[in-house]
């Protein structure tokens, strides 16, 4: 199944290598935005099977933007996965306990990353 | 699944891509370590050093350079703490932004 996928992620080359990769190994639909308010934007105007959220970004950062998703009806309802290169086991617990689905660790393997993520929606 | 020679000459095109705002990266943390040298490190530079720091981990184990991503990680912190850096720091700062411009150049 092709499933839609929004990434929102300020650094372009991440950005870039996950929405190939995404497209070129699942052949899933992808949508990219650069910033947390165009990734509200976004998410609200296509409605994502899934959203890839950074978590470190300038302006508003990923668990900034993911409490706008949640309070948005329109995006409520999408699960998001956070994708950062914070490994700490503490950042992991906070993050976990906004009500995420799950966490994504950069760097990550192109050949792999729709296993991960269809794992963690339980998509397989 | 995917061709994996497919997936291997989209990422070739991605690194020849991006490779030059990874060289303004480790650029950024030369630049730090020089000037951490100097003992004219700023607030302002630890700051982008700390940021280009996080980008490398981030990116570069996805193309293949494991070794780029443990060293960027090794110096994030140390930037990310704030001045002044422990002066037994300051070499091996120098040392991972020596190594990341020979990881880069060699290239993923």
């Amino acid at each position: 199944m092709a499933h839609r996928i929004l990434i929102i992620d300020d650094e372009d080359d991440i950005r870039e290598v996950a929405a190939m990769s995404l497209e070129t190994v699942a052949g899933w639909e992808v949508m990219v935005a650069d910033s947390g308010a165009q990734g509200l934007a976004r998410a609200a105007m296509y409605k994502p099977d899934a959203i890839l959220l950074d978590v470190m970004m300038p302006g508003m950062d990923g668990p900034t933007t993911f409490r706008e998703l949640r309070k948005n009806p329109a995006t409520a309802q999408i699960p998001v996965l956070f994708l950062t290169a914070k490994v700490q086991a503490t950042d992991r617990r906070r993050f976990a306990d906004l009500g995420i689905e799950a966490v994504l660790v950069k760097p990550f393997d192109p050949m792999t990353l729709s296993t991960q993520i269809s794992s963690a929606l339980g998509w397989n | 699944m995917a061709d994996p020679s497919a997936l291997a000459a989209a990422m070739q095109r991605l690194w020849v891509q991006f490779l030059p705002q990874m060289e303004q990266r480790v650029a950024t943390l030369e630049a730090a370590a020089a000037a951490l040298a100097d003992g004219k490190l700023t607030a302002a530079q630890a700051g982008e050093a700390t940021k280009a720091a996080h980008n490398l981990a981030g990116v570069l184990g996805t193309f293949g350079l494991t070794e780029g991503t443990t060293l960027a990680r090794e110096a994030e912190p140390a930037y990310a703490a704030g001045l002044p850096i422990d002066p037994g720091l300051h070499a091996r700062l120098a040392e991972i932004a020596s190594h990341l411009r020979n990881l880069i150049t060699t290239g993923a």
